[in-house]
């Protein structure tokens, strides 16, 4: 069936995203509105179309993709599948949110329009990660993003902390990039096809060694994509980079494009099963079930003995990633749904969190957790926020966060068998992880700013905490007035977009704790496609 | 006459191996970046000698060769960007040695 050129309308407005964006820098045209809300705007407009496709209710007018094609099988090396589209909307809405929140950013000389250009760049490639059916394919899209971001890192060329994190970031990216492209290599030389369908469908050929060249090319791809995913043995990066790369960029990082490594890892291994398929699939689920109960559990230790935020949310954010691996290993239906809905939770979660960062590091606050003392009394809403994140991260119920965790886990234990371990490894990496975000609850909101004895209450903050908090005049009054105060002097202080974009996250995330069906429906009904028609 | 697959494979086996083992114990940025480039071209010598050798439903196709050649254009990507950081980071620091990266650990 000849695929419409409409249907690559998400791809189409990412690609002009980027170029439009870096012509307007030549043309001159730097203002950050001007830019950023370009970007936003054709970022709503992907968003809106790819949930056309998915048939969401009031967007399916807008269903570029004919019905035909979807869930049908391989064109070339692409695909449309209602999972890859799933996807496609959970990167979309990360770059989104990034984009929007970036808005309250300073105005920087040349920095704007090359921050917002490679971040479209970076969206085309998650994009055509979703979109893939081709091993090599899949892996140039990744690389796609991964290029992108290795630039987007060091994008202030002066900060040294920012081009150390991106040589770190570039080191291993590349070395990855080149073991996964090795691993492909055999692949295709035991089935002398990289389509992922032939992967699927037929038994290595038997010429030279098929089987065992097959796997091998299996491992390396599994190590290669695994530094994407920050799977514990390769995560040593993550950590470095996300603390020194600009926090916008480290909100992108882990909410967009190590999501993306975590598709390709999916689409990868769900293909991949029929080698397998030959008495050994053992092997695969142990494989997976280990990397995912090691990648939670030294993400959680390591988290517990962190002193600086970013640092902790990067440790909780590998761990993050171990639960989701767990929906890997089990690969049910359920288990890829629960893996999905922890994807769009980790989103709003992790994104919502270093745009908090951010947002405290533009007015001052310092990088170590006791300097978020008092925050709670001084920045109610974000604070607020940020809180409900961080106990959604816990996984404590009424957020998303909770309905993917219970979601992964309920399907650990309905696969039966030694599953069910993975279920308890969880639940106990859950309840350790409660300690290291109650920390910082505590900080925030048992402790008073003023007790301070080591200073480190800067009078910038102060300065700023001020006006609402302290100078409502006695006059005013009421109690209620003097909050809008407090309110209007936070929107103030830290940026309407980046503000509303943290509270959004926040909201969406009560939003869909307490009424995930229409999420829980979509994911499921994917879920079931993708392991019935591939990938 | 053609050379067998077996000695290909040996060789970019050995490659790939040369490749891992610069990266682990080079510590100039450059010479980690070549260390990657010669892992590179394990591959993309593996996908030539397997398009010659195919085996499966595309035998005698020219797909592993046109992988090799989009593999080339992606290294050479990689690698402009690479240098790059190179250049911003010796701007910065004078140095090249990936052992003095030291900021981000505390």
């Amino acid at each position: 069936m000849q695929v419409p050129v409409a249907a690559y309308l998400p791809e189409a407005l990412a690609l002009a995203a980027a170029l439009l964006t870096f012509l307007m820098d030549a043309a001159g045209v730097r203002q950050r509105v001007v830019v950023g809300s370009f970007s936003v705007v054709l970022y709503v407009l992907a968003l809106i179309s790819v949930l056309g496709d998915l048939s969401v209710a009031p967007f399916s007018i807008f269903a570029t993709v004919p019905k035909g094609l979807i869930d049908t099988g391989a064109v070339g090396p692409i695909q449309f599948s209602s999972f890859g589209l799933l996807w496609q909307a959970i990167f979309l809405s990360a770059s989104l949110l990034v984009a929007f929140a970036s808005l309250s950013e300073g105005e920087g000389e040349r920095e704007v329009p090359i921050f917002y250009g490679l971040l479209a760049l970076a969206t085309l490639g998650t994009l055509l990660v979703g979109l893939s059916a081709d091993l090599i394919f899949l892996l140039l899209s990744v690389e796609v993003t991964g290029i992108s971001t290795y630039v987007l890192v060091a994008y202030a060329r002066k900060d040294a902390r920012a081009l150390e994190a991106s040589m770190k970031f570039y080191l291993i990216g590349a070395l990855s990039t080149a073991i996964s492209f090795f691993g492909a290599s055999l692949i295709y030389g035991a089935y002398g096809s990289t389509a992922l369908s032939h992967l699927r469908d037929l038994p290595p050929s038997a010429t030279v060694g098929g089987t065992q060249m097959a796997l091998v090319g299996l491992g390396l791809l599994t190590v290669g994509l695994g530094f994407k995913v920050t799977a514990v043995p390769f995560h040593m990066w993550a950590v470095d980079v996300y603390d020194g790369a600009p926090d916008h960029v480290s909100a992108y990082l882990a909410a967009g494009s190590k999501k993306m490594g975590l598709l390709a890892v999916l689409v990868v291994f769900a293909a991949s099963v029929s080698i397998f398929r030959e008495g050994s699939a053992w092997a695969l689920y142990v494989a997976f079930s280990g990397l995912a109960v090691v990648t939670m559990t030294v993400g959680n230790v390591l988290a517990l003995q962190q002193r600086t935020m970013k640092r902790m949310l990067a440790y909780s954010s590998i761990s993050q990633a171990g639960y989701m691996l767990i929906g890997l290993a089990v690969a049910t239906p359920a288990s890829l749904a629960g893996t999905t809905i922890q994807a769009v939770a980790h989103v709003l979660m992790k994104g919502g969190a270093f745009l908090f960062v951010a947002a405290m590091a533009s007015i001052g606050v310092g990088n170590r957790i006791d300097d978020y003392r008092g925050l709670g009394h001084t920045h109610p809403a974000t604070t607020a926020s940020f809180a409900i994140l961080l106990l959604s991260l816990a996984g404590i119920p009424l957020t998303l966060g909770f309905v993917g965790k219970f979601y992964i886990f309920a399907s650990a234990v309905q696969a039966q068998g030694l599953f069910i371990f993975l279920a308890i490894a969880g639940l106990l990496n859950s309840a350790v992880s409660v300690f290291y975000y109650a920390r910082v609850l505590r900080i925030m909101y048992m402790v008073e700013p003023q007790t301070s004895s080591q200073g480190r209450w800067t009078p910038a903050v102060a300065h700023l905490a001020d006006p609402g908090a302290g100078s409502t005049p006695p006059s005013a009054g009421s109690s209620k007035g003097a909050n809008l105060g407090r309110f209007r002097a936070e929107i103030q202080a830290l940026g309407l977009a980046r503000w509303s974009a943290i509270v959004a996250c926040a909201a969406l995330t009560i939003i869909l704790g307490i009424y995930p069906t229409p999420l829980i429906d979509l994911a499921n009904n994917a879920a079931a496609h993708f392991l019935a028609t591939g990938p | 006459m053609s050379v067998p697959l077996v000695d290909i494979l040996s060789l970019s086996g050995a490659l790939f191996a040369l490749g891992i083992f610069g990266v682990l114990t080079r510590r100039n940025f450059i010479l980690i970046l070549i260390s990657v480039e010669v892992i590179t071209n394990a591959a993309i010598l593996n996908f030539i000698a397997f398009s010659f050798y195919s085996p499966g439903p595309a035998a005698g196709g020219i797909t592993g060769q046109s992988i090799a050649v989009i593999l080339v254009g992606l290294a050479a990507t990689e690698v402009a960007v690479g240098l790059a950081i190179v250049l911003a980071l010796n701007r910065l620091r004078g140095t090249l040695n990936v052992a003095e990266a030291i900021q981000l650990k505390f």
